[in-house]
């Protein structure tokens, strides 16, 4: 079935959040109006509550690319979406192409995880094929790429995804808070919203483990 | 070349993408959008070596069985032959992955339709230059690890020289081997000169570092997404008149080229199939 087809069925059997996406469906007849979870509230209010009206999802790139102070958000899963906006969606392949933009690949890697055929990828195969400076990054130790984790991803850390890698195919992260989120932001139910997955350790997390070596390798010379 | 619509196939444009630069990744969604206007797929959309969605996400964004793969790069090199294939599992023109068909397509820069942007891009920046007075000078990154690098460039220089434009001398230059850029102004024979980048984006190097060689600025600006005003033309320096137009990847019709791309493609593989 269509990705769109599947994310039309996802809001009618009652999914209605996404990372930080709100969705709301039947209002003023409009197929779907996202806001951040935060302003949800304010669309039902006279004049959307002060909110800025987008039409269409042409304006996801653009709102999903900075935060409010300014900085650029290269990695979409982080939980610091700018607020006071609303968009107005009119079909399922609207609010598809504004997901992508949001959190790109997030609906397909979701769809492809139900049905069991997504591909994870290991840190230690996705370190492997850094390129230029990027190479150190696979000398990282196992205990520093889990002390990773452990610092930098999860809710505690401002990421909205659940992990899937492993650090290779036989060692398994451990545990944590990072490790166990589930992707669904508390205190909703699983059929409540489309979790975030990490399928793949993403460029921070790389430029990270580049440091972190960096560091590893400092400490055995001295 | 006008390209038959392909309401069954899915186009894919890669990008380099940036962790430290939206303007990097910019050009590239830009593009998309004008062809998804265009209605000419069933679907668009852009992957990235640093961005989201990764090349081996973006597999799971598709419905289409049949994929064109773009590179928006600017010449062939290690990215356009090693990464993208080795990212997308890619073993020819054409590969067959769990169930879908991908046709990998040559990058945009080494398009001959890429002159015809350079001379746009050249006669937009500087309307009044008379070409008979005026040097064009292409400037790209260059590398000694990568003669393509400079190749792409070369071969845009021999073709404007060719194709009556009537520039009084079309030069390459680059930043990291020779002809340097920094030079700009001894190797011109006139006085006024344009300065064309051939990047596919306004990232680092055609709006941050470019500009110090040339002298327009004396240290590193920030990104140009930051800054409210580009950079006014004509710049009077080293007694001459410089024109410096923003990176040719940015300019609207590489959409056009992207679909060039497509379309030989399809003439180059698939007309052999049938």
């Amino acid at each position: 079935m269509p990705i769109a087809s599947e994310l039309r069925n996802l809001l009618r059997s009652g999914v209605h959040r996404m990372g930080e996406l709100e969705f709301q469906t039947n209002v003023s007849n409009h197929f779907c109006i996202v806001t951040h979870w935060q302003d949800a509230g304010r669309v039902n209010v006279p004049g959307f509550g002060g909110l800025a009206r987008h039409d269409g999802p042409s304006a996801a790139r653009d709102l999903a690319c900075r935060t409010e102070d300014g900085q650029y958000r290269f990695n979409k899963g982080q939980t610091n979406l700018q607020r006071g906006w609303m968009m107005v969606l009119e079909n399922e392949e609207d609010l598809r192409q504004a997901l992508d933009l949001f959190y790109p690949a997030g609906v397909g890697v979701f769809l492809a995880h139900r049905n069991d055929t997504l591909e994870v990828e290991n840190l230690r195969d996705k370190l492997q094929r850094q390129s230029g400076m990027y190479r150190l990054a696979g000398k990282i130790s196992d205990a520093g790429a889990q002390q990773l984790v452990r610092k930098i991803c999860g809710p505690d850390h401002a990421c909205a995804r659940r992990i899937l890698w492993q650090i290779d195919a036989h060692t398994p992260l451990d545990d944590s808070a990072a490790s166990r989120f589930s992707g669904i932001p508390a205190p909703l139910a699983e059929n409540e919203a489309i979790p975030l997955l990490c399928r793949e350790a993403c460029n921070f997390f790389v430029e990270e483990c580049r440091k972190a070596a960096q560091e590893e390798m400092q400490d055995q010379t001295s | 070349m006008p390209i038959a619509p392909k309401p069954h196939s899915a186009l894919l444009i890669v990008g380099h993408g940036s962790t430290g630069n939206p303007d990097s990744s910019a050009p590239c969604f830009e593009h998309a959008d004008a062809i998804r206007r265009r209605g000419l797929f069933a679907e668009v959309h852009c992957c990235f070596w640093k961005e989201e969605p990764s090349m081996r996400e973006a597999f799971y964004m598709i419905d289409s069985a049949e994929v064109y793969v773009v590179p928006d790069f600017i010449s062939e090199g290690y990215f356009t032959q090693d990464v993208i294939p080795r990212e997308l599992q890619l073993t020819g023109p054409t590969t067959i992955i769990r169930g879908k068909t991908f046709h990998y397509c040559l990058p945009v820069g080494s398009h001959p339709s890429m002159t015809r942007l350079i001379l746009r891009r050249a006669r937009e920046v500087a309307p009044d230059a008379d070409p008979a007075q005026t040097t064009l000078i292409i400037t790209g990154h260059g590398t000694n690890l990568n003669p393509n690098s400079a190749q792409a460039i070369r071969d845009q220089v021999s073709r404007i020289a060719a194709s009556g434009a009537g520039y009084a001398a079309v030069l390459d230059a680059y930043m990291e081997e020779p002809p340097f850029i920094a030079g700009w102004d001894l190797m011109a024979p006139t006085t006024q000169v344009i300065v064309v980048p051939f990047f596919i984006a306004d990232g680092l190097h055609s709006y941050q570092d470019i500009p110090v060689l040339l002298g327009i600025e004396k240290e590193t600006g920030a990104a140009a997404s930051q800054r409210d005003i580009f950079r006014h033309n004509p710049h009077h320096l080293r007694d001459k008149l410089l024109y410096y137009s923003s990176a040719i990847g940015t300019e609207r019709l590489l959409a056009d080229v992207i679909l060039d791309q497509v379309a030989d493609f399809d003439r180059m593989h698939k007309s052999a199939l049938t």
